[in-house]
C-alpha cells in the first residue's frame, strides 16, 4: 500500500470513529446534567473549614447533617430520624439505619461522635465551633443512638446543627484522604465529587445508593461566575440551567422577557448599619433613634437593591423562626425633621462628626455613601472609611470609632439572629455594636434556655420590641434572594439561608 | 552566549529574593490577617489566637520570612489557607489557562498588528494609513470589559456560535483572546508603523535600493529585522504582563487564571498563595525578559556581539 492510500484509509477511519463518538447510536440514554452558575467559587469540601454559603450549597449535595432546614427554614430529620429531650440538658438522637457513606461504610453513632470530636479539636480550627459552645458531651448510646449533653438547657441546638458545618463525616474517609480531605470528601449525600477545578467548576456525580433514593439528575456542574453580567449572559445563552444569585439589576428585564422561570424570596440574612454603642454620642439611645429616622431606607432599597428587598421591621428577617409578625410595618419612617429635633434634644443641635466604616465590597461602600448623604441632611458630617474585608473584621472587632455595616444570616432560629450580634457575652467577637444591656442579655438567656417553643416565642417577641426601642443599629433590610431557571428545571426552590438542597431538582427532556 | 544566559539566570536569584522580601513585607504589614477572614465575624479572640498559633503567625516576621524562604528553596510553597491545596499545585493549575490565553492573544496581536503597522507605514498618508491608525486607536481605547461583554452579546446571544464564558475548550478561548489581544495589537501596530517610518529613511535602505535589490527583499531583510527590535520589546512587556494574569479579562470570561487566583488570595489574606503567586510571576517575567533579550541578539548582530563580549 503506498503512502497516499494509507493516508486516505486512516483519514476515512478517523472520520468513521468521530461519527461514532459524536453520534451515539440509539438506546444510549443521554446523561442528565444540571448546570448551575453561582456567584462564588468553591472553597473545598471539608465542612468544618467552610464559612461561605456558596460552598455550603455544594456541601449540602455531598453530605447530610443530623437535621436539615427545608426551604421554609423548618428543621427536618435528616440523618437523625427523631429526637427527644429526656431532660433539659439532654438530647437523644435516633439515627437512621442502613445509610451508606460514599466509601461503602455504614453511617452509625461512631461517625457522629467522630464528627464532633474532630470539630472540637483545636487543630481543626473550625469556625463551626462557635455554634456548639454550649455542647458539653457527645456520647454513643448504641450503634444508632447518640446523646448530646449541653452545659445549660439549650433550645437553639437543633437549628445550629442544621448548619453545613455539621455535615456528618466518616473517620475512615477523612483518614484515607489525610491532608487532601478538602478535595476528597466522603459523605452520605445524594452526590459524590467527581472533579473540582478551583476557580472554575465542580462536577458532582449521583450516588446510586443514596438513602432517600436515586437523584433525578446524573450530574451537577457548578460554576462559580463572580461577574454579574457574565452570569446572566451565561444563562441567556443557554450555558446553564439554573442561575443562582441572579443580579437584581437584570431581574425586571429578564422577568419581562418571560423566557425563564424567576424565583424570589426574602433572605434569612439582615443587613444593618451598627453603632458602636460604647462610644459617644452613640451611647445615647435618642441619637440612635434619631439616626434611624434620618435614613430613607426605602430609597436605599430602590436604588441599591433595585427594589428587591424588604425594609427591616426589627433586628431579624421575617424568615427567622421567632420573628414577631405583630411588629409595626415601619418602626422608623423617614422623617428628617423628627431626626433633627431628637438630635437637638440629645444635645446635638448642630450635629457631630463621625465615621462610617464599610468594606471594600462595592455594595458596602455604596451603602456608606448613601448614609453619608442622609446624615448630612441632619447636620452630621460623616467620613466614609473603606477597609479590606480582613482589616474590616479586625477593626470592627476592636470597636469601630463610629458606625459599620454588616450582614448576618445566623441559623434560622431567633437565638442565631440575636444572641451572636447583641448579647454582651459576644462583645469582642460577633457583637460588634458593643451593646451591653442586662435586660436584653437576660431575655437572650431565657430564650435559649427555655425548651418550650411557645414560651420561647413570647420571650423573643418581647426582645424584638425592646430591641426596636433601644435600637443599637440603623435598621436596614433583608434583601430578596433571586434565581432563574430554564423551563426544563423542576423542583427548584430558594432556600432563605442560601444553602440549597438540589436532591429534588429534575430536568425535563 | 551560553555564559551570558547562565549569568542572567544566576542574576535571577537576588531578584527573586528581593521580590520575596518585598511581597512578604507588604502583605504582612497590611492590616487584617487570614485568621480573621478564615474564621469570620463570630470568632472569639481565643479562636483567633489558636488559629494564628497554628498558622505560625505569632512568630516574629523574621522567623516567618526565613521559614518561608527555606521552604520555598525546597520547592515547598506551603498550602493555601483558603482551600488547603498545595500552593504550587494551585499555581500550576491556574497558570495553564493564563499561559494559553497569553499565547493566543499574543499570536493574534502580532499576526494582525504587525502587518497593519507595516501597511500603514508603506502607504503613509493614504486612506489605508488612516484606516490602520484608526483601527489601532480604537483597539487601544476600547476597555476590555466592555468589548468582552459586547462580544458575548453578539456571539453568544444574538448569534449563538460561541460559548460565553468558562475554560476548557478552544471555542471558549476565542473571545477572551480577541479582547486581550486587541490592546496589544494596537500597540504593536503603532509601534511598527513609527519604527518603520524611521527605518525606511535610513542610509542602508537607500543603499539597498540603489543596489537594485527588489523591494520585497529590502522589506524583509533590511527593514523588518530592524523594525522588529522595538516591537519585540513592547510585545515582550505585554506578554509578561499577560502571564501574570489579566484579572479583568479573566473575570469577565470567568477563566480560572492566575490573576484571579492572586486577587482572591489577596482579598482572603491567603499569605502562602499571594507569596508563591507573586514569586512565580516574578520568575516568569524574568524569563520573558531574558527571552526578549535573546531575541534582540537574533535580530541584531551588534547586540549578539555585545553579549559575546560580556
Amino acid at each position: 500500500m503506498d503512502m497516499e492510500r494509507r493516508g486516505v484509509t486512516i483519514f476515512l477511519l478517523s472520520l468513521a470513529l468521530m461519527g461514532v463518538l459524536l453520534f451515539p447510536g440509539p438506546g444510549r440514554a443521554a446523561e442528565k446534567v444540571l448546570r448551575i452558575a453561582q456567584q462564588a467559587d468553591c472553597n473545598g469540601f471539608d465542612p468544618q473549614k467552610i464559612t461561605d454559603v456558596y460552598t455550603g450549597t455544594l456541601l449540602r449535595q455531598v453530605y447530610n447533617g443530623l437535621v436539615q432546614p427545608d426551604e421554609n427554614m423548618i428543621f427536618q430529620p435528616d440523618l437523625a430520624e427523631s429526637w427527644e429531650n429526656p431532660d433539659d440538658l439532654t438530647w437523644i438522637f435516633k439515627l437512621r439505619q442502613g445509610v451508606l457513606f460514599h466509601n461503602g461504610e455504614e453511617f452509625t453513632a461512631e461517625d457522629v461522635k467522630y464528627t464532633f470530636d474532630r470539630l472540637f479539636d483545636p487543630k481543626t480550627a473550625s469556625p463551626g465551633v462557635t455554634h456548639v459552645r454550649e455542647v458539653d458531651k457527645v456520647e454513643i448510646v448504641d450503634k444508632y443512638t447518640i446523646k448530646i449533653t449541653t452545659k445549660t438547657p439549650y433550645a437553639p441546638l437543633l437549628a445550629n446543627l442544621g448548619r453545613y458545618e455539621f455535615c456528618m463525616l466518616n473517620k475512615k474517609g477523612v483518614d484515607a484522604a489525610g491532608e487532601d480531605y478538602n478535595k476528597m470528601p466522603v459523605g452520605t449525600g445524594p452526590f459524590t465529587l467527581e472533579s473540582w477545578r478551583p476557580g472554575d467548576s465542580v462536577v458532582l456525580k449521583k450516588f446510586d445508593k443514596y438513602f432517600k433514593g436515586t437523584p433525578k439528575v446524573d450530574k451537577i456542574i457548578f460554576r462559580g461566575i463572580p461577574e454579574d453580567a457574565t452570569r446572566v449572559i451565561e444563562m441567556e445563552s443557554g450555558g446553564v440551567d439554573i442561575c443562582m444569585d441572579f443580579p437584581p439589576q437584570d431581574f425586571e428585564r429578564v422577568k419581562a422577557e418571560g423566557k425563564f422561570v424567576m424565583y424570589e424570596k426574602s433572605a434569612l440574612s439582615t443587613n444593618y448599619y451598627g453603632f458602636n454603642t460604647s462610644v459617644k454620642p452613640f451611647d445615647d439611645k435618642r441619637v440612635r433613634q434619631a439616626l434611624n429616622y434620618a435614613v430613607d431606607v426605602d430609597a436605599l432599597i430602590d436604588s441599591l437593591y433595585f427594589g428587591l428587598g424588604v425594609k427591616s421591621r426589627g433586628p431579624m428577617s421575617d424568615q427567622v423562626w421567632g420573628f414577631d409578625t405583630s411588629l409595626p410595618e415601619d418602626p422608623y419612617p423617614y422623617d428628617v425633621e423628627k431626626a433633627k429635633a431628637m438630635l437637638a434634644e440629645a444635645g446635638y443641635p448642630n450635629g457631630f462628626k463621625t465615621k462610617l466604616y464599610a468594606s471594600t465590597q462595592s455594595l458596602s461602600r455604596s451603602t456608606a455613601e448613601y448614609f453619608q448623604g442622609f446624615f448630612a441632611e441632619v447636620g452630621i458630617e460623616a467620613e466614609v472609611v473603606s477597609l479590606e474585608w480582613g482589616a474590616y473584621l479586625a477593626e470592627t472587632r476592636k470597636g469601630a470609632d463610629g458606625m459599620f455595616t454588616m450582614g448576618w444570616s445566623g441559623t434560622g432560629d431567633a437565638d442565631g439572629a440575636l444572641t451572636y450580634l447583641y448579647d454582651s457575652q459576644n462583645i469582642g467577637s460577633s457583637n460588634r455594636v458593643f451593646w451591653s444591656d442586662p435586660k436584653f442579655d437576660k431575655m437572650m438567656y431565657e430564650g435559649r434556655t427555655t425548651l418550650d417553643p411557645e414560651k420561647r416565642k413570647a420571650i423573643y417577641k418581647e426582645a424584638q420590641t425592646y430591641f426596636n426601642e433601644e435600637v443599637p443599629i440603623v435598621l436596614m433590610l433583608s434583601r430578596n434572594l433571586i434565581a432563574a431557571t430554564t423551563t426544563k428545571v423542576k423542583g427548584f426552590a430558594i432556600y432563605p439561608n442560601q444553602v440549597y438542597q438540589l436532591f429534588n431538582v429534575s430536568l425535563d427532556d | 552566549m551560553w555564559r551570558y544566559i547562565f549569568r542572567r539566570l544566576l542574576f535571577l536569584i537576588p531578584v527573586l529574593i528581593g521580590v520575596s522580601i518585598l511581597i512578604f513585607a507588604i502583605i504582612h504589614l497590611a492590616p487584617g490577617d487570614p485568621a480573621e477572614t478564615l474564621l469570620g465575624p463570630s470568632a472569639t479572640a481565643q479562636d483567633l489566637e489558636e488559629l494564628r498559633e497554628q498558622l505560625g503567625l505569632n512568630e516574629s516576621l523574621t522567623v516567618q520570612y526565613f521559614t518561608f524562604l527555606i521552604n520555598s528553596l525546597k520547592g515547598d510553597f506551603g498550602r493555601s489557607i483558603r482551600t488547603n491545596n498545595p500552593v504550587l499545585e494551585e499555581l500550576l493549575d491556574r497558570f495553564e489557562p493564563s499561559l494559553l490565553l497569553a499565547v493566543c492573544s499574543m499570536t493574534l496581536a502580532i499576526v494582525v498588528g504587525l502587518p497593519l503597522g507595516v501597511l500603514a507605514a508603506l502607504r503613509q498618508n493614504t486612506w489605508l494609513d488612516t484606516f490602520c491608525n484608526l483601527t489601532a486607536l480604537l483597539g487601544f481605547s476600547i476597555p476590555g470589559f466592555w468589548l468582552g461583554l459586547m462580544l458575548m452579546l453578539l456571539f453568544s446571544i444574538m448569534f449563538p456560535i460561541l460559548p460565553s464564558s468558562g475554560y476548557g475548550s478552544w471555542e471558549q478561548l476565542i473571545m477572551p483572546a480577541v479582547v486581550l489581544g486587541t490592546n496589544t495589537m494596537a500597540v504593536i501596530a503603532r509601534m511598527t508603523r513609527s519604527s518603520m517610518l524611521e527605518v525606511v529613511r535610513q542610509d542602508y535602505v537607500r543603499t539597498a535600493k540603489a543596489k537594485g535589490l527588489n523591494s520585497r527583499l529590502i522589506l524583509t531583510r533590511h527593514i523588518l529585522t530592524n523594525v522588529l527590535i522595538p516591537v519585540v520589546t513592547v510585545a515582550g512587556l505585554n506578554f509578561g504582563h499577560m502571564l501574570g494574569g489579566v484579572v479583568i479579562t479573566e473575570t469577565v470570561f470567568s477563566i480560572p487564571g492566575i490573576g484571579r487566583l492572586i486577587i482572591d488570595a489577596i482579598r482572603f489574606k491567603d499569605y502562602p498563595v499571594v507569596q508563591g503567586g507573586i514569586l512565580f510571576f516574578a520568575f516568569c517575567l524574568s524569563l520573558v525578559n531574558l527571552g526578549v533579550d535573546l531575541l534582540y541578539a537574533l535580530l541584531d548582530p551588534r547586540i549578539k556581539a555585545q553579549y559575546r563580549a560580556s
